[in-house]
């Protein structure tokens, strides 16, 4: 557990923390139990993408797909669902495996015809944008199923489901992080894939199982969009994959990768919906939620970045060196 | 010898202390026009700082610095530029795309009335500054494609084209082999004729003793021992720096066997090997010697399965193997330390843990999950046996010296339990304590039965510690000749000259 809750952790949940009470103290309605609940199905999509798009970015990749292939597969389901006429318990299996096949497709391009992440998952924002387009005439479906709502709204012991999804997936992505084969191979592979390659990790698999992983949360979050909506529609999950790195990069993940926790990644995805629900009980419109986003985004990782900087001005304010410090200093000599 | 000189620049009582640790301490050090000044010490000794505050990188705490006899003050590395000063890092500063003579003025690049780059006068003054140094390269060829030599020549020739009279070289042949190093050496002599004052730090200790007049050796932030208090000559520098008598600087013992364990027949890539025969025994050190870019990088690639054969064979252990990529070889029991364990070998988002079970991961896992608790175990064992920083074990592999890290990466193959290691400039920029430490490992590696292909282009290193030598020419291995039989000249003629009698004659 220890390897779990590692002080990773600290500055993204200060960061959660600080704001929560700030808008606390600034909005009234922020702490009643209806707002908080909603809190948690806000988070739900982004939080549940973000774990695709962190783990991609912990090997050193980039996933700029994930918003337009949120609205691809939920056309697909629709498509599934009404004209097809699958049932939703084969619809549903079947579309995650669609997404987890995108992944791979997109993975595959990448790592085996060595094309940069960034290009190939633009390449695919842009043109998944365009294939979901080409179903019903490029018009959103209505009225999928009534099964699929309680899949986001139903509740199970008075908490809604999708905080059930949000400590499956997260677990289950700690889980494989910190303590199997393919989360240390993932990290070596972001740390150093030259290093990675001399000592026999396939570093091209590793880096085609994060698309597949992030394909394959990315469907889940479409099944959620679409659960939510009843509905699919081309116009789906704008800027969906920039909130999901936004949650990565402010959870700490390293861009040039191996580095982060998982779970800081929810704390990120949190910081930002719970700034983005301040704003929204306020009536804020969405032009300012956009620039405080990015602002969020900048100080976010400004404060990681100016780390050591911020913690030597620390210690000289408090007039004493912490102990850690002398061993830096003298490998710099 | 020029004693009698005014001192260009010279360091009185200069300190400087990081956070818990004092880096310089009273430092004194005088630096005099037309000499070159050798700057020695382990690493950790303080080099580093007095060659940032020379630079102006950094501010001492206290202490003056004075030039030409004036109290002065850098405050920066422009003011140090604008003073004459112009350094030389172990890491290039050229930007590899850039042309060479764009990089020799890059950053005061001639210009022409309308401010726009003077693209003639560049080139027509790269080439007047490199013919002046009798350094034969068109100014239009990219940095990027030179070879690792010339780049650095390119570095001091940016030097000694903002005419810089003190020149500070940071280890300037950590990557360069002999026949480069000869080169810069005479690079070095002709500035040094010019009157410029040159400061020349390395841990190679048998080409300082040939090519400075005076050396300065730093020892835990001290002056142990000030210019002319120490003969030049590599047995009392080591005694200085080391701080005590060194018993045996190469402490080589024999475990070869007769068993042939690997044998590499004919082999031949399209990355420069040409035709590489040779056996390795159980237990035995095979040194592979050749200048830079003789092809025995790739022979070590080659046998590694990085790169792919096109005529030859691997034998091991009596059967011909062939290797895919590195995945294979790693699991018929070979390892490979590359030359760069910083972008090659380490990991540095992980503490020494990860770096150790890395290529060991298929084993540690079960059903796709490690035993975490066999790698913390195993890895205290290995930072016990080996003597590496107990630091190691909480804090990333960044936070290590140089020794430390590759003694991380030789874990690595004690971890796997590899039979054959391939070590590619092991102790390159390592300090001398480092070095000795890991010569004793190597020991431990063939006295258990392993068998070590040893790649160095310190020629004394190769002979003291190989049992055998193999001279690589042109991607070409034709015989193996034990290294008792061989002496340093032997070698340097060997793998200098570009004649293939005398090749074969030196190995007579």
């Amino acid at each position: 557990m220890k390897r779990i809750f590692d002080n990773q952790l600290i500055g993204p949940f200060a960061a959660m923390v600080i704001m929560a009470v700030i808008v606390a103290l600034t909005t009234e309605r922020f702490l009643h139990p209806g707002n908080l609940s909603n809190l948690s199905l806000q988070v739900s999509i982004v939080a549940l993408i973000a774990i695709g798009s962190t783990i991609v970015i912990y090997a050193a990749g980039i996933d700029l797909s994930s918003g337009s292939m949120v609205a691809l597969l939920t056309m697909v389901f629709a498509q599934m669902l009404k004209s097809v006429g699958i049932p939703l318990a084969l619809a549903l299996p079947l579309l995650l495996l669609v997404g987890s096949l995108l992944g791979l497709v997109i993975g595959m391009i990448t790592a085996y015809g060595r094309i940069p992440s960034f290009i190939t998952t633009l390449a695919a924002l842009i043109a998944f944008r365009g294939l979901a387009l080409t179903f019903n005439n490029g018009s959103p479906v209505f009225s999928l199923d009534p099964a699929l709502e309680p899949i986001f709204y139903g509740r199970l012991l008075g908490v809604p489901m999708p905080f059930f999804y949000l400590v499956f997936f997260y677990a289950l992505a700690a889980f494989t992080m910190n303590f199997t084969k393919l989360g240390r191979e993932i990290y070596a592979v972001g740390g150093n894939a030259a290093a990675a390659v001399l000592t026999g990790i396939d570093v091209k698999r590793v880096q085609t199982t994060t698309f597949v992983i992030a394909g394959f949360m990315t469907a889940l979050g479409a099944v959620l969009m679409s659960a939510r909506l009843n509905s699919g529609s081309p116009n789906y999950g704008q800027t969906l994959e920039l909130q999901a790195i936004a949650a990565a990069v402010v959870g700490g993940a390293s861009l040039a990768g191996g580095r982060g926790n998982i779970l800081a990644t929810l704390m990120g995805a949190m910081t930002i919906v719970i700034v983005q629900n301040g704003l929204n009980l306020n009536a804020a419109p969405s032009s300012v939620q956009n620039i405080v986003l990015g602002l969020i985004i900048l100080i976010a990782v400004g404060i990681d970045m100016w780390r050591s900087e911020i913690a030597s001005l620390m210690s000289r304010m408090l007039g004493r060196f912490r102990p850690s410090d002398a061993t830096t200093a003298s490998k710099a000599t | 010898m020029i004693s009698t000189a005014k001192p260009l620049w010279e360091f009185r009582d200069v300190s400087k202390s990081y956070p818990g640790v004092v880096a310089n301490d009273k430092v004194c050090i005088k630096l005099l026009p037309g000499s070159i000044h050798g700057l020695l010490g382990e690493n950790g000794c303080g080099k580093s700082t007095l060659i940032k505050t020379l630079a102006g990188v950094q501010q001492p705490d206290s202490g003056s610095i004075l030039r030409n006899g004036e109290r002065v003050q850098i405050v920066s590395p422009q003011s140090a530029r604008e003073m004459g000063i112009a350094t030389v890092f172990q890491e290039f500063s050229s930007v590899p795309t850039l042309s060479v003579g764009e990089n020799i003025f890059l950053g005061n690049m001639p210009r022409s009335r309308f401010g726009v780059v003077d693209w003639k006068k560049v080139h027509a003054d790269a080439a007047a500054v490199l013919a002046d140094m009798e350094f034969d390269i068109p100014t239009e060829a990219i940095t990027g494609r030179l070879s690792v030599g010339e780049q650095q020549l390119v570095e001091i020739v940016k030097a000694v084209a903002i005419k810089a009279t003190m020149v500070i070289l940071d280890e300037p042949t950590a990557a360069l082999g002999e026949e480069e190093i000869d080169r810069l050496h005479q690079l070095l002599r002709t500035m040094r004729g010019r009157g410029v004052s040159i400061l020349y730090v390395s841990h190679r200790l048998d080409e300082v003793e040939r090519i400075v007049d005076e050396v300065t050796i730093l020892r835990n932030g001290r002056v142990v021992r000030a210019s002319g208090e120490t003969e030049i000559n590599v047995s009392e520098i080591v005694a200085a720096m080391v701080g005590e008598e060194v018993g045996e600087h190469y402490p080589k013992e024999c475990s070869s066997g007769h068993e042939v364990v690997l044998e590499a027949r004919g082999l031949a890539t399209s990355t420069g090997v040409v035709d590489a025969s040779f056996k390795l025994h159980r237990g035995e050190v095979l040194g592979l010697g050749g200048v830079l870019g003789s092809g025995r990088t790739q022979i070590a690639r080659a046998l590694f399965g990085a790169d792919d054969l096109t005529a030859g064979d691997i034998v091991l252990n009596g059967a011909i193997v062939r290797f895919r990529n590195e995945i294979d070889a790693i699991c018929s029991g070979l390892a490979l330390v590359p030359e760069n364990r910083k972008s090659d070998g380490l990991f540095f988002n992980f503490r020494a843990s990860g770096n150790i079970t890395a290529a060991s991961l298929r084993n540690l896992a079960r059903f796709g999950v490690l035993d975490l608790e066999t790698e913390a175990e195993a890895t205290r064992v290995l930072i016990r046996d080996l003597e590496i920083s107990k630091q190691a074990e909480q804090r990333t592999v960044n936070f290590l010296s140089g020794g430390n890290q590759q003694k991380i990466v030789i874990a690595r193959w004690l971890f796997s339990d590899a039979q054959i290691l391939i070590l590619d400039e092991p102790t390159q920029g390592i300090d001398i304590g480092a070095k000795i430490a890991l010569y004793t490992l190597i020991n431990t590696l063939t006295r258990a039965g392993k068998s070590i292909i040893l790649i160095s282009s310190d020629h004394d290193e190769l002979l003291a510690m190989s049992d055998r030598i193999a001279v690589v020419h042109h991607g070409v291995i034709r015989r193996t000749v034990k290294a008792a039989d061989l002496t340093h000249d032997d070698l340097v003629r060997a793998s200098g000259d570009p004649v293939d009698e005398h090749f074969e004659e030196a190995l007579a």
